[in-house]
C-alpha cells in the first residue's frame, strides 16, 4: 500500500498504487439549488453513448431524488452502512477510515455488490419528500425546510484515487495522465465486475452483451476538442460547468472551477469520506436537512451554504454563475468587470461574454402596432 | 500478503468432519491424494470430450487439495472448493483430463451480478524449472486452459441474446438497428458495442475453453486456441468435466509421450461470486508423467 495525499480529507490515505496526479483533472460542478430533474442530461448521455445492446439499463449520468432515490437501489446508504460511523475533526480533517483502509484483508475495497434487481429501478423515489409528518400548514416557512428533497445529478467522478482502478485484478482500468479521465480498456476487460463491486458511487456497469464492464468516458472525444461533455452542454437548468480542477496549492482564482471550489468553498465533493477524491463537485442545496448534507458533503457544508446566501453581494461569483451554461466550450479562465463576465479558452481566446445582470426592459402590456397582447412566454 | 496457515488446517478439519458425518451416504472409496498424475495411453478417439466414456473406468484417479487463493485480494474469504478428483489419458495426439468437484448449484452467468462456474488447468509453458505456480512470472510463462460453464453454454446454445437473458425486457428500438435512420448500420451498432468493436474475445461466442498465457498476476491474455475442447455435466451437486488438449502445442506447453511436466488446478464457484482472482486453487505443481 502507498500513502497518497487526499486534499478532500486533509490527510494521506492508503492506495494500492503510488500517487501521480494528472497534468489536468477533469471535473464537473453542479449547482443543486437549480437542478429540476428534467433528465435531459441523462438522455443526452444515453443517446450519445449507451443506446446499444447490453446498455439498456445503463445511465452513466443519472439524476436521483435525495434522500429516497438511488441508482442502483440504495447505493449510498448501503456503502455508508458498511463503513459505519466515522468522524471528522473541527479543522475539517477526516479521522475515520476510507473504503480502502477499511477493507478486510481478502478485499481491496470495502463494498457492497449490487444485484441484478438493484439496477432495475433507475428513478425510484422520484420527488418523494423527507422530513417530519405532513400535517396542515406551511412546510417551507423555515430554512432549511422541515419537509425537503433535492435532485442529485451524477456522473462518474473520474476520481483521483479510483476504487474501480484499485480493484481491477487485470489492470484493465487506467487514468489518463493528460486529463484524469478514468477509462476501462475494452480490450483487456474480462468482465470480472470487480469495478462494479468496488466503485462506491456505482458508476461502473456490466454490459451483459459484450460481457465487459463499461463506464462514463467523461466525453473524452469532446474534451480533447475543448468542448464540455454532453450531459453538461445539454443541461436545461444551466446548473453545470465542466473544467479542470487543481489541487489547492495550485489553484488559480481565475479558473472557473478552482474559483468555486477553492476560492469560495462553494462547491464540495460528495461523500469525500469514502476516500477516492471524487471530481464531481456540488453547490449544496440550501433548503435541505443539514445533518443529511453534512453526511453527504462533509463538515464544510455549513460554510458553503452561508457563502451561497451571500452571493448577491459578490459580483465576481455572480458573473461566473452567469457564464455557466453560456458556452459549449471548456472555460480555462474568466474575468468579471464593468458588469460583464467573460470566459476564455486555454489559448486565451474569448469564448463568451454575458452581462452579470440582464437589463430589465419594461414594455406596455398591449402592442398597438401589432394589435396584440404581449406576454412573457419566450 | 500473509499465507494463512489456518486456512489449511480449517479446510482439512472440514473435510474430515464432512467425511466422518455422512452416515447415510453409501461408502465410497475416497481417491487417494494425487502425487503424480500419470497420463495413460488409451486406444480410443479423444477428439470429442466425453465425461461418460468407458476408458475413464480404468483410468487411475487421485485427489488434489485446493485452498482459497491466498496471495492477492480480492480472494475468497474461505475455501469453497476443497478438492478435485483428477484422471487423465492420451491417444498419442491429444490428452484428456477428467475433473470432478462438488458445487451445490450450477451457475452459467449472463445477467448482471452473476458469475460462472469454471475450472482451469495450468501447465508451465516451457521446459526447465517450473514457474511460480500462481500465474507464472516474467519470462516464466504458464499456459492455461480455462473452461467456464458460460463458455459451454455459448457452444451449445449460441451466445445468449439480451432477450434470452431477460425474456421480459422491452425496448422501443436500438437506434443503430433502425434501418431507415442514417446511423442504422451493423458497423455503427458494433462501434457502440465497445468490447465487440475492440475484438475482445470476451464479447464473442466461446467454444467452451479459452487458452490463456500469463507471466504473473494481472498479465493473463487469451490466445488463439489450438483446438482444445471441453465438455462438462452438472448433476447432483457435482461437476464432471473433460478438457481435451493437443499433447504438443507449437509455442505452447507440451506433453511428450514418455516425458514429464507439471500441472496445477483452479476452480471457481460462480454462485458464490467467484470470478477472476476469487478462486480456489492447488498451492503447488503436481508432477505429470506421460506414458
Ligand atoms: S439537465 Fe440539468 S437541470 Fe436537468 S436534470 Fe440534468 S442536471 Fe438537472
Ligand atoms: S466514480 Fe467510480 S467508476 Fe468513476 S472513477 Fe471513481 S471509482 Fe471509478
Ligand atoms: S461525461 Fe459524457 S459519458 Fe460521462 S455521463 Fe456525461 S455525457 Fe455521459
Amino acid at each position: 500500500m502507498s500513502k497518497v495525499k487526499n486534499w478532500h480529507l486533509k490527510r494521506e490515505v492508503e492506495y494500492p498504487y503510488d500517487g501521480s496526479r494528472p497534468s489536468r483533472q477533469w471535473a464537473i460542478i453542479f449547482d443543486l439549488n437549480k437542478c429540476i430533474a428534467c433528465q435531459t442530461c441523462t438522455l443526452a448521455c444515453k443517446t450519445t453513448w449507451t443506446s446499444g445492446k447490453g446498455q439498456e439499463y445503463m445511465f452513466w449520468n443519472n439524476v436521483e431524488t435525495k434522500p429516497w432515490g438511488g441508482f442502483p437501489l440504495g447505493w449510498d446508504m448501503r456503502v455508508l452502512e458498511k463503513l459505519g460511523r466515522q468522524e471528522w475533526n473541527q479543522q475539517g480533517e477526516y479521522l475515520g477510515k476510507t473504503l480502502i483502509e477499511a477493507a478486510p484483508a481478502h478485499e481491496r475495497v470495502l463494498h457492497f455488490a449490487p444485484t441484478d434487481e438493484d439496477w432495475m429501478y433507475p428513478n425510484v423515489g422520484e420527488d418523494d419528500c423527507a422530513g417530519a409528518k405532513m400535517e396542515g400548514g406551511g412546510h417551507m416557512a423555515t430554512m432549511p425546510h422541515d419537509k425537503w428533497f433535492f435532485y442529485l445529478p451524477r456522473t462518474c467522478a473520474h476520481c483521483t484515487y479510483p476504487a474501480c482502478l484499485a480493484a481491477c485484478p487485470r489492470k484493465a482500468i487506467y487514468k489518463r495522465p493528460e486529463d484524469g479521465i478514468v477509462l476501462i480498456d475494452q480490450t483487456r476487460c474480462k468482465g470480472y465486475g470487480e469495478c462494479v463491486r468496488a466503485c462506491p458511487y456505482k458508476k461502473s456497469m456490466y454490459n451483459p452483451h459484450t460481457r465487459t464492464s463499461e463506464k462514463c468516458v467523461g466525453c473524452y472525444p469532446a474534451v480533447e476538442e475543448g468542448v464540455q461533455p454532453q450531459c453538461v452542454v445539454n443541461c436545461i437548468g444551466k446548473i453545470r460547468v465542466m473544467g479542470f480542477v487543481s489541487p489547492p496549492e495550485k489553484a488559480r482564482d481565475d479558473n472557473p472551477v478552482d474559483f468555486l471550489i477553492h476560492k469560495l468553498g462553494l462547491a464540495l465533493p460528495y461523500y469525500p469520506q469514502l476516500g477516492l477524491e471524487p471530481n464531481i463537485y456540488y453547490i449544496p442545496p440550501i433548503h435541505a436537512d443539514r445533518e443529511y448534507l453534512r453526511q453527504m458533503f462533509g463538515p464544510k457544508v455549513d460554510a458553503a451554504i452561508e457563502r451561497y446566501k451571500k452571493l448577491p453581494d459578490d459580483a465576481v461569483a455572480q458573473g461566473l454563475l452567469c457564464l455557466i451554461g453560456s458556452t459549449d466550450r471548456i472555460m480555462h479562465r474568466f474575468e468579471v468587470n464593468k458588469g460583464m463576465a467573460v470566459g476564455f479558452d486555454d489559448k486565451g481566446a474569448e469564448l463568451v461574454r454575458v452581462p452579470v445582470v440582464e437589463p430589465v426592459i419594461e414594455r406596455a402590456a398591449y402592442d398597438d402596432k401589432l394589435g396584440a397582447i404581449r406576454n412573457n412566454t419566450p | 500478503m500473509n499465507t494463512p496457515t489456518w486456512a489449511l488446517s480449517a479446510a482439512f478439519t472440514f473435510s474430515l468432519a464432512a467425511f466422518g458425518c455422512s452416515k447415510s451416504a453409501p461408502p465410497v472409496a475416497k481417491p487417494t491424494p494425487l502425487t503424480t498424475l500419470e497420463i495413460k495411453k488409451v486406444s480410443a478417439d479423444l477428439s470429442k470430450p466425453d465425461p461418460a466414456a468407458s476408458y475413464w473406468k480404468d483410468a487411475p484417479e487421485g485427489l488434489v487439495t485446493l485452498l482459497a487463493q491466498p496471495m492477492i485480494a480480492p480472494r475468497p474469504e474461505t475455501t469453497t472448493t476443497d478438492s478435485v478428483i483428477v484422471q487423465a489419458v492420451h491417444d498419442g495426439t491429444r490428452a484428456a483430463f477428467r475433473l470432478r468437484w462438488k458445487d451445490t448449484e450450477k451457475s452459467e452467468a449472463g445477467r448482471l451480478g452473476e458469475f460462472s462456474d469454471g475450472l482451469a488447468l495450468e501447465f508451465p509453458l516451457r521446459d526447465g524449472p517450473p514457474p511460480p505456480v500462481m500465474m507464472g512470472a516474467k519470462d516464466m510463462p504458464v499456459h492455461l486452459f480455462h473452461w467456464r460453464a458460460q463458455y459451454q453454454r455459448d457452444k451449445e446454445q449460441g451466445k445468449p441474446s439480451i432477450k434470452d437473458l431477460y425474456p421480459n425486457q422491452s425496448i422501443d428500438m436500438y437506434p443503430h438497428e433502425y434501418k431507415e435512420a442514417p446511423v442504422g448500420s451493423p458497423s455503427a451498432a458494433e462501434k457502440f458495442s465497445p468490447g465487440v468493436a475492440e475484438g475482445n474475445p470476451q464479447s464473442y461466442a466461446k467454444t467452451g475453453v479459452d487458452e490463456i498465457v500469463a507471466e504473473g498476476f494481472s498479465t493473463s491474455s487469451v490466445q488463439e486456441g489450438h483446438g482444445s475442447l471441453a465438455q462438462g455435466a452438472w448433476a447432483n451437486g457435482e461437476w464432471t468435466l473433460v478438457i481435451v488438449r493437443p499433447l504438443v502445442i507449437d509455442g505452447g506447453s507440451t506433453l511428450k509421450p514418455g516425458g514429464t511436466s507439471n500441472i496445477a488446478f483452479a476452480v471457481w464457484q460462480g454462485g458464490k461470486g467467484e470470478v477472476g482472482s476469487r478462486k480456489c486453487l492447488t498451492m503447488q505443481w503436481t508432477p505429470v508423467k506421460v506414458q
